[in-house]
C-alpha cells in the first residue's frame, strides 16, 4: 500500500463531478486499463475454477451480459444523465440482425456484430435526434414509448422478425456459428463483452466525451455556455451506448437461439433492467454497473431457484422489498457505499 | 356515419378511462416531480379492495369507493413519507424505489390470489344505454362523468383554495414556496396521498369492466404517461385532454386502419407532438426543461 | 489498499455466486423429474395447475411401482420466459441430478430449455406447449404427447364444418366467419390454421382481427366483427381479453348465431365475469375437462375424486389433466426403453399405437417422426346454465347436447 493510492482512491472512485478531497488526482485511461485487465484476469481465474460447473457457468455469462449491457447504458444514461428507457429497441436491433444474418445467409454471428452495431447506432441517433430536446423524465417517458412502438413494429412486421412466432435458430453447434454445447465458451465471450464495454465506458469517461457529457449532466446550459456542442456530446454517447447494447443483443440472441418480441423487448426484463442495475451499482461511476450486476443478477436467480416454486410470485416480493430497502440505504448505489464506507475510514485514520 | 359517430363515442369513453388513470399521476408527476412506476399498481390495488370489499362486505364497487379511496389515501402518504421523502435528494433512486415498490404490490396480490382472474359485480355494470345504433355500458359512462368531476374539482382547488394555492407555489419553486413558508414535506405527502387515492378511485371504477389480475396495472401506465406527459406537466386540463385525444386516436386507428397497430400510432403521434411541444398540449412554457436533477 | 478493496468486493460478488448453489447430490434412490413451468408471473396459476397434473401422475405411477423401479420425485423449475428456463434446467439437471424433463404452459420456455436439457442428454417430454415448430425442430430429446396450435384449430374447424353448419342450416360455402385472435404466436398460429381450413372447405372468412390480451378496450375489434355480421365468431385468446370481448359484445349487442372461444373461456374465471346467463350458449375449445364421458376417457372420474382428494378443490383448469396424462405416456416410454436416455426413449415411441380413448383425456398414443402425438385432441364444451357440458366430438359428449345454435 502506498500513498499515492490512498489519494487516487476517492477521485478515481467518484469520476468526475463528485470527488471531494482537497488533491484530487486525475485518474487517466490507462490507469483504468491496468484495472480493468486485474478484473478480467479475476473473471479468467473464476471460470477456470467454476470450468466443470455449468450452472454456475450460465449465471456467470447472464451476469455478464447484463454487467456489460449496464455498462453501455451508463454511458449516456449515467456519465451523460440522459436516463433512457428505450436501450431495449438497441438491443432488439442488434438480436434481430444477427438471427436475421444467421437464419436467411448463414452469416456468422461473429460477422454480424458489425452491421448490428452500426444498424443499433443509427437508429439510436435517429430516435434521438428529436427526443433529446425533451429532459429528464420527459425523455425517460419518450424513450419508454419508444419500446413500446418498437415491440408493435416487431409483432405487425413479420416477414423481418418472424412476427410473434419469433426466430428459432437452428442448433449447429461450432466456433464459427457461436453456438456451443458447453455454456463455458459463452460464459467466456460474455466476459470478452464485458470487458470490451468496460474498456469502452472507461475511455470514454477519461477522456474528452466523457467531461463533456459529464458537464451536459450537470448543467447542459453552462455547458452549452462554455462551448460545447451539446446535441453532439449526447448524440456521441448515444451511438457508442447503442452499439455496445447492439452486441449485448446480439450476443444475447445466439446465447437463447430464439428471438421474439416479448423476450428482447420485454421492458421489465430487458429495457428497465440495465438501469436498475446501474442504479443498484452506482449510476455515473466506471464500476458500479458491474457490482449491481454482480449483485443482482445472482441473487434473482437465487431467489427464483429457492422460491419460485413455492407460493406464486414469492420470490418476486422478496426482489422487490430488497429494492425498496436498497434504495433507502444505499442512496448512491453500492459504489456510493464502498465509498462512503472507506471515507469514514480514512477519515477515521486521519 | 353511424360508424364514425359509434367510433367517436367508443374513443370518448376510452379517453375517460385513460383521463381517469392519468389525474392521479399527473398530480405526482405535476407537483411532486417523481416518476411514479407504481401508479398502475396503485390503481390495480384499488381494483381489488372493490374486490375484497365486494367479497367479504358484500359492498358494490361503487360504494367501495368509500372504504377504498380513503386506504389508497393513506398508502401514499406512507409512500411519500418513508420511501419517497428520504429519497428526496436522489431522483433516480426515487425512480428505482417506485420500480421496487411496483415489484413489491404485483406480487403481493400474485402470492395472495395466486393469480386467479376475479371478477367484480355491479348491477349498474350491466346496463347499456342504447341510442340508435350506439350503445354505451352506464360503468364506462360513470367513469367518464367522474373524470369530469374530478377535472373540474381539482382544477378549482388548486385555484380558488389556500392549500390549492399552496400546492400550485410547491410545484412552480419548491425553494421559495419553503421560504413563504410553506411545509413543502406535507405538501407532498398530502399530494401524493391524493394521487394515490384517485389511483384507487380509477381502480374501484374500472373493476366491473374488466378482469382484475396482478399484472393489469401495467396496461394502463405507459397510455398514463403519455396522456400526462402529452397534456402537459402541471397542468389538470392537460391530463382531462390529453386522456381523449389518445383515446380518440386509438379507436379511429383500431376501427379504420388496424387494431394490431393502433398502439404503435399513439405513441407515434405521442412522441411527434413532444417533439414540437416539449412542454405538451397545455402544458407550462419551459416545464419540460425542469430536468431531474433539479429539485432540492 | 485500493487493491484490497476491490478484491473482497469481487470476493463477495464471487461468493453471492456461490450462495445461488443448493445443496449438492444425494444418491440415486430416486427418480427425479423436472418440470418446467411459470411458477410465478402471469401464469403462475395455470403453471402450477399442470404442475399438479404432473404431482397426481406421480402418485399413480409410484403406486404401480414407479420409473425403472423407483420412486418419482418431483423438482419444479421456475421459468417464465426462455433465459430462465436455461437457467431452470441447467440447476436441475446439475445440481439436483434430475432424470428427465417435463413442461410446460410457456412455448417460448419449451424450446430454450429444451434444448438445455439436449445439452445433458436428457429427455424434455412436453405435455402442454402449443407451438408448431417445436416438433418441427426435430430435436432427438423433445416428445410431445399433448395436443398442438394445429390440433386446436383443427378440433374448431371439425366443429363448424361438421355439427354447427348443419345445426346452421347451411352449406360450408354458405357459412360466413370472422377469426379473432390474440396477436402473440399462441393466436396467430392457430387462427392462421383456422383460416387455411375454412378457405379450403369453402366457408368465407369475413375477416380477422388481432388484438393484444393487455388491451384496455376491445370495442374497435367488436364493432368491426359485428359490421362484417358473420354466422360464427371465433376468438382464440387468454382469459382477460376473452372476458372483455364477451363483455363489449353484449354490450354493443354483437350476437352472432353462434361464438367459439379457443383455448380459454372454459374456467370459473369466465363465469364469474359474465354470469351463466351472459355464457349461455358459449362454446369453448379446450383440453378435455375430467367430467366428460367416461367412455370417451376412461378413468377421468376416478382422476377427478384423486384431484379432489389431494387439493380440497376442483380442477381450476382442465391442463392439468392433460398434464397428468402426459406424465404417464412418459412413465411407459421410460419403462418401455428401459432408460431415460433420450435416444432409447425415442427408440420405443414407435411401438406406441393406443387408438383414441385410452387415456383419461381420451387421447391415444401415435407418434410420428417428430414425435409428436397424434391422437391428442381438445374437446368442446358448451356453457349451458353456469355449466360447462361437453358437447363435442359426438363421442365425448355421451347424451349431452348442443343447445341454442341459430336461434
Amino acid at each position: 500500500m502506498n500513498k499515492t493510492d490512498i489519494q487516487a482512491m476517492p477521485a478515481g472512485l467518484a469520476g468526475a463531478g463528485a470527488g471531494g478531497t482537497a488533491r484530487p488526482k486525475v485518474t487517466t485511461f490507462a490507469t483504468e486499463l491496468g484495472r480493468i485487465a486485474a478484473i478480467g484476469l479475476f473473471f479468467a481465474v473464476c471460470l477456470f475454477l467454476f470450468r466443470s460447473d455449468p450452472f454456475i457457468l450460465n449465471m456467470m455469462a447472464y451476469t455478464f451480459l447484463f454487467a456489460a449491457l449496464s455498462t453501455s447504458w451508463n454511458i449516456i444514461g449515467g456519465f451523460g444523465g440522459q436516463f433512457s428507457l428505450g436501450h431495449g429497441v438497441f438491443f432488439a436491433i442488434g438480436a434481430y440482425t444477427t438471427a436475421n444474418l444467421y437464419f436467411h445467409w448463414q452469416v456468422s454471428p461473429w460477422l454480424s456484430l458489425i452491421p448490428g452495431m452500426i444498424l443499433a447506432s443509427i437508429v439510436a441517433v435517429a430516435v434521438s435526434w428529436p427526443t433529446f430536446r425533451l429532459k429528464g423524465p420527459f425523455f425517460a417517458i419518450a424513450t419508454l414509448a419508444l419500446n413500446e412502438v418498437a415491440f408493435v413494429l416487431a409483432t405487425y412486421f413479420d416477414s423481418v422478425t418472424g412476427g410473434p412466432r419469433g426466430m428459432l435458430l437452428p442448433f449447429k453447434a461450432g466456433l464459427v456459428n457461436m453456438v456451443f454445447t458447453s455454456r463455458l465458451p459463452y460464459a467466456i465471450i460474455m466476459v470478452g463483452f464485458l470487458l470490451i464495454s468496460l474498456v469502452v465506458a472507461a475511455y470514454v469517461l477519461r477522456g474528452r466525451l466523457g467531461y463533456y457529457l459529464q458537464a451536459v449532466h450537470l448543467d447542459e446550459d453552462a455547458a452549452r455556455a462554455a462551448g460545447i456542442d451539446v446535441l453532439k456530446v449526447k448524440l456521441t454517447g448515444m451511438a457508442i451506448s447503442a452499439a455496445l447494447t447492439g452486441i449485448g443483443g446480439a450476443l444475447f440472441a445466439m446465447y437463447l437461439r430464439f428471438v421474439d418480441p416479448p423476450t428482447v423487448l420485454n421492458i421489465q426484463d430487458i429495457g428497465v433492467k440495465f438501469l436498475l442495475i446501474a442504479l443498484i451499482g452506482g449510476v455515473g461511476t466506471l464500476y458500479g454497473p458491474l457490482l449491481g450486476a454482480l449483485l443482482i443478477i445472482p441473487l434473482e436467480s437465487y431467489l427464483r431457484a429457492t422460491l419460485g416454486g413455492t407460493i406464486p410470485g414469492i420470490n418476486l416480493l422478496i426482489l422487490g422489498g430488497l429494492l425498496v430497502l436498497f434504495a433507502l440505504f444505499m442512496r448512491r448505489g453500492i459504489f456510493g457505499a464502498l465509498q462512503g464506507a472507506w471515507e469514514r475510514y480514512r477519515g477515521a485514520r486521519s | 356515419m353511424a360508424a364514425f359517430l359509434n367510433i367517436v363515442i367508443v374513443g370518448l369513453l376510452l379517453g375517460g378511462i385513460y383521463g381517469l388513470v392519468s389525474m392521479g399521476l399527473n398530480l405526482i408527476f405535476g407537483v411532486v416531480r417523481i416518476v411514479n412506476f407504481a401508479q398502475g399498481e396503485l390503481v390495480m390495488l384499488g381494483m381489488y379492495g372493490a374486490y375484497l370489499s365486494w367479497f367479504l362486505l358484500g359492498l358494490d364497487p361503487y360504494v367501495s369507493a368509500l372504504v377504498v379511496v380513503p386506504c389508497l389515501f393513506v398508502l401514499g402518504v406512507i409512500i411519500q413519507r418513508f420511501v419517497l421523502q428520504p429519497l428526496q435528494n436522489e431522483p433516480f433512486m426515487q425512480i428505482f424505489a417506485t420500480f421496487g415498490l411496483l415489484i413489491l404490490f404485483q406480487n403481493a396480490v400474485l402470492a395472495i390470489t395466486r393469480g386467479t382472474g376475479y371478477s367484480v359485480h355491479s348491477e349498474l355494470s350491466r346496463i347499456v344505454i342504447s341510442v340508435g345504433d350506439i350503445n354505451v355500458n352506464l360503468s364506462r359512462l360513470i367513469v367518464l362523468a367522474t373524470v369530469i368531476v374530478v377535472a373540474i374539482g381539482a382544477n378549482w382547488f388548486l385555484h380558488s383554495t389556500m392549500y390549492g394555492k399552496a400546492v400550485r407555489a410547491v410545484t412552480q419553486d419548491r425553494r421559495s414556496a419553503r421560504l413563504m413558508g410553506i411545509n413543502v414535506e406535507l405538501a407532498f405527502m398530502l399530494t401524493f396521498g391524493v394521487g394515490a387515492a384517485l389511483a384507487g378511485l380509477a381502480g374501484v371504477l374500472l373493476a366491473p369492466i374488466y378482469t382484475l389480475s396482478p399484472q393489469i396495472g401495467g396496461n394502463f401506465i405507459l397510455a398514463a404517461f403519455a396522456v400526462v406527459v402529452l397534456g402537459g406537466l402541471g397542468s389538470v386540463w392537460g391530463a382531462f385532454f390529453g386522456g381523449f385525444i389518445i383515446g380518440l386516436i386509438e379507436a379511429f386507428a383500431g376501427y379504420y386502419l388496424s387494431p394490431e397497430l393502433k398502439h404503435a400510432i399513439w405513441f407515434l403521434v405521442f412522441i411527434a407532438v413532444l417533439i414540437v411541444r416539449p412542454g405538451g398540449l397545455f402544458g407550462i412554457a419551459g416545464a419540460e426543461e425542469v430536468g431531474l436533477r433539479e429539485q432540492d | 489498499m485500493m487493491k484490497l478493496t476491490r478484491r473482497a468486493a469481487l470476493a463477495g460478488a464471487a461468493m453471492a455466486l456461490c450462495l445461488a448453489v443448493p445443496g449438492g447430490a444425494s444418491a440415486e434412490e430416486t427418480f427425479k423429474v423436472g418440470t418446467i413451468n411459470p411458477y410465478s408471473g402471469p401464469l403462475a396459476l395455470y403453471g402450477g395447475e399442470v404442475n399438479r397434473g404432473y404431482e397426481l401422475a406421480a402418485d399413480a405411477v409410484n403406486k404401480a411401482g414407479g420409473i425403472l423401479g423407483r420412486q418419482i420425485e418431483i423438482l419444479k423449475g421456475d421459468a417464465t420466459n426462455p433465459q430462465e428456463g436455461i437457467a431452470a434446467v441447467e440447476r436441475l439437471a446439475t445440481r439436483d441430478n434430475a432424470d428427465a424433463f417435463i413442461g410446460t404452459y410457456l412455448s417460448a420456455v419449451a424450446g430454450a430449455a429444451s434444448e438445455t436439457a439436449l445439452n445433458y442428454n436428457k429427455l424434455y417430454w412436453d405435455t402442454n406447449a402449443l407451438a408448431t415448430n417445436l416438433t418441427e425442430r426435430g430435436l432427438p430429446n423433445y416428445i410431445r404427447s399433448g395436443p398442438y396450435s394445429v390440433s386446436f384449430a383443427d378440433v374448431s374447424i371439425d366443429l363448424i364444418l361438421n355439427s354447427l353448419a348443419a345445426k346452421l342450416g347451411k352449406q360450408p360455402g354458405e357459412l360466413t366467419v370472422w377469426l379473432e385472435h390474440e396477436e402473440s404466436v399462441y393466436g396467430t398460429s392457430i387462427a392462421e390454421h383456422q383460416k387455411e381450413r375454412l378457405e379450403a372447405a369453402g366457408v368465407k372468412v369475413l375477416g380477422i382481427g388481432a388484438h393484444s390480451y393487455k388491451s384496455i378496450d376491445l370495442t374497435d375489434s367488436v364493432l368491426r366483427a359485428r359490421d362484417a355480421n358473420p354466422d360464427i365468431w371465433v376468438q382464440t385468446g387468454y382469459v382477460p381479453d376473452g372476458n372483455l370481448l364477451l363483455r363489449t359484445a353484449r354490450d354493443q349487442g354483437f350476437k352472432p348465431k353462434a361464438t367459439v372461444f379457443v383455448g380459454t373461456g372454459d374456467t370459473k374465471e369466465t363465469l364469474e365475469a359474465m354470469g351463466a346467463d351472459g355464457l349461455e350458449g358459449l362454446l369453448v375449445v379446450s383440453y378435455p375437462r375430467p367430467d366428460i364421458s367416461e367412455a370417451y376417457g376412461p378413468g377421468s372420474k376416478a382422476y377427478l375424486e384423486a384431484y379432489r382428494a389431494k387439493y380440497g378443490e376442483d380442477p381450476i383448469a382442465p391442463q392439468s389433466m392433460a398434464a397428468f396424462v402426459g406424465f404417464k405416456i412418459m412413465a411407459s416410454a421410460i419403462n418401455k426403453a428401459g432408460s431415460a436416455e433420450p435416444e432409447a426413449v425415442a427408440g420405443v415411441l414407435g411401438s406406441f399405437d393406443e387408438p383414441l380413448r385410452t387415456y383419461e383425456t381420451g387421447f391415444g398414443a401415435k407418434f410420428d417422426d417428430n414425435k409428436q402425438n397424434l391422437r391428442a385432441f381438445p374437446t368442446v364444451i358448451q356453457w349451458q346454465g353456469g355449466k360447462q357440458i361437453t358437447v363435442f366430438p359426438d363421442d365425448a359428449a355421451g347424451d349431452n347436447k348442443m343447445v341454442n345454435i341459430g336461434n
